[in-house]
């Protein structure tokens, strides 16, 4: 096996296309890949200490429009602990793994494994994130939405990566909210998860987005729930009244982790409970990246 | 050639990028406190400290140590073997049954009371949720960080006095 570190995203994406080797970030997944025989690659690129894949910060997106940009390498801990992201997307993060994952692993990790049941992943939908994938002949740029094709399965071609996502800078004007249920506490995997954002508008909810994750073979939104629950004040509803939006939305399965009887009961619990801590909020609760 | 720093001391050593961190520890630098438990990131007995951040070295290419710095269970007593007052701690409060999780436990420690010396309970149990002791039930252990924060605070005290 062949391990090599580019110093730039162009040489690493230069060199995935020559090689068609693996890209490796924190290691935390891939590792565990390699060692369980899941994949076995001639070369490994570890992208993980390319400047500009680190960080967080205001830039402006291929549409003139200001986004927070995240790189991809950014530690799951990093974003955990950054006060310039949106809660949901912060909490998401805090749920991931162990304290030691969290300082390896990275959110482009989480995102390119396209486990269903990836933390940030819901709240990235949430948050209307679109991802940069980068190819040696340049970049494109896919909404989370249409990322995610399968379990562990996206649009990324062998030859691209993912360099940046990117959240509306609006997002940081949302109120959001992630839930998560697993086993125990510490280091769980997701047997459901929710994120929530919305804008209370004279005390009615607006702009909502509702995510599910680990409930499907890909994270959902959950449209018919959003329009149900728009313009509406959170004192009007009830849990009973989303059984029925979210049952119909989500496709979940019986596994090693939880049955689908459960993850249904669950899931709309959650979904409650995140809209809940939302609404107790008022709009606007982060800085934004710089500001 | 990987040029990293372990416990305050540059090493230089032959190691393929792609092998574990706590094979090149344990085989290339005889340091075998840090212990192997599970080989998946998932039971913390293998904690080493990254730039002071707990991570699992089983989890670890060697590739990625490159020019940083690594702290071992080996590095925290003083170099004329007076024990860490974290390891103090845990003697003194019994939170060593068979021992196998304890250098990672001691490094998880490490890593909250260099950033708060007064945790909570809800904060201790976070630092230490990556760290699996299938002996001691965790209540000792949790005693012993308390303990060992206030050791250091009152060290730390006595310093600023002096």
């Amino acid at each position: 096996m062949r391990y090599l570190k580019p110093s730039s995203v162009s040489e690493a994406a230069d060199v995935l296309e020559s090689s068609r080797g693996m890209i490796l970030a924190g290691g935390t997944d891939a590792y565990v890949y390699m060692a369980e025989g899941f994949c076995h690659p001639e070369t490994l690129i570890d992208i993980s200490s390319i400047d500009t894949l680190r960080g967080i910060y205001v830039a402006t997106d291929d549409r003139e429009e200001e986004v927070i940009r995240i790189g991809a390498c950014t530690t799951i801990a990093e974003i955990a602990a950054s006060q310039d992201l949106p809660t949901c997307l912060r909490q998401g993060a805090r749920a991931v793994g162990s304290p030691q994952i969290r300082n390896l692993g990275t959110i482009g990790g989480n995102v390119c494994n396209a486990s269903p049941c990836g933390d940030t992943l819901a709240p990235l939908l949430c948050l209307d994130a679109r991802f940069v994938l980068r190819a040696s002949g340049g970049t494109r740029v896919i909404a989370c939405e249409d990322f995610f094709t399968g379990p562990k399965k996206t649009v990324l071609k062998p030859n691209e990566f993912l360099e940046f996502i990117e959240l509306p800078a609006s997002s940081c004007g949302k109120a959001s909210a992630f839930r998560m249920i697993g086993n125990r506490k510490g280091q769980a995997i997701s047997q459901a998860n929710a994120s929530v954002s919305l804008v209370m508008v004279d005390g009615r909810m607006s702009d909502l987005r509702v995510a599910v994750g680990s409930v499907a073979p890909v994270p959902l939104r959950l449209g018919k729930l959003e329009e149900f629950l728009t313009g509406k004040r959170v004192k009007e509803v009830s849990l009973a009244m989303f059984k029925e939006p979210i049952l119909e939305g989500i496709r979940p399965i019986d596994d090693v982790r939880s049955s689908a009887s459960y993850r249904q009961e669950v899931t709309v619990a959650l979904v409650f409970d995140a809209l809940a801590e939302c609404a107790s909020k008022d709009s606007g609760e982060c800085e934004g990246a710089g500001a | 050639m990987i040029r990293f720093k372990c416990n305050g001391k540059a090493v230089q050593l032959e190691a393929e990028p792609e092998a574990r961190v706590i094979d090149v520890l344990r085989d290339g630098l005889g340091l075998t406190g840090t212990k192997e438990g599970c080989g998946r990131g998932e039971c913390g007995a293998c904690t080493i400290l990254l730039d002071g951040k707990p991570v699992n070295s089983c989890l670890l290419l060697a590739g990625k140590i490159a020019d940083r710095e690594i702290t071992t269970i080996e590095g925290i007593a003083s170099e004329d073997g007076a024990l860490h007052p974290i390891q103090e701690a845990f003697l003194d409060k019994g939170a060593v049954q068979c021992g196998f999780c304890t250098p990672g436990m001691v490094l998880s420690t490490k890593a909250l009371l260099d950033e708060n010396e007064t945790p909570e309970l809800e904060e201790i149990e976070e630092a230490l949720s990556g760290n699996l002791c299938r002996c001691t039930g965790y209540g000792k252990i949790v005693e012993a960080v308390r303990e060992a924060g206030q050791r250091l605070m009152h060290e730390s005290d006595q310093q600023g006095d002096a």
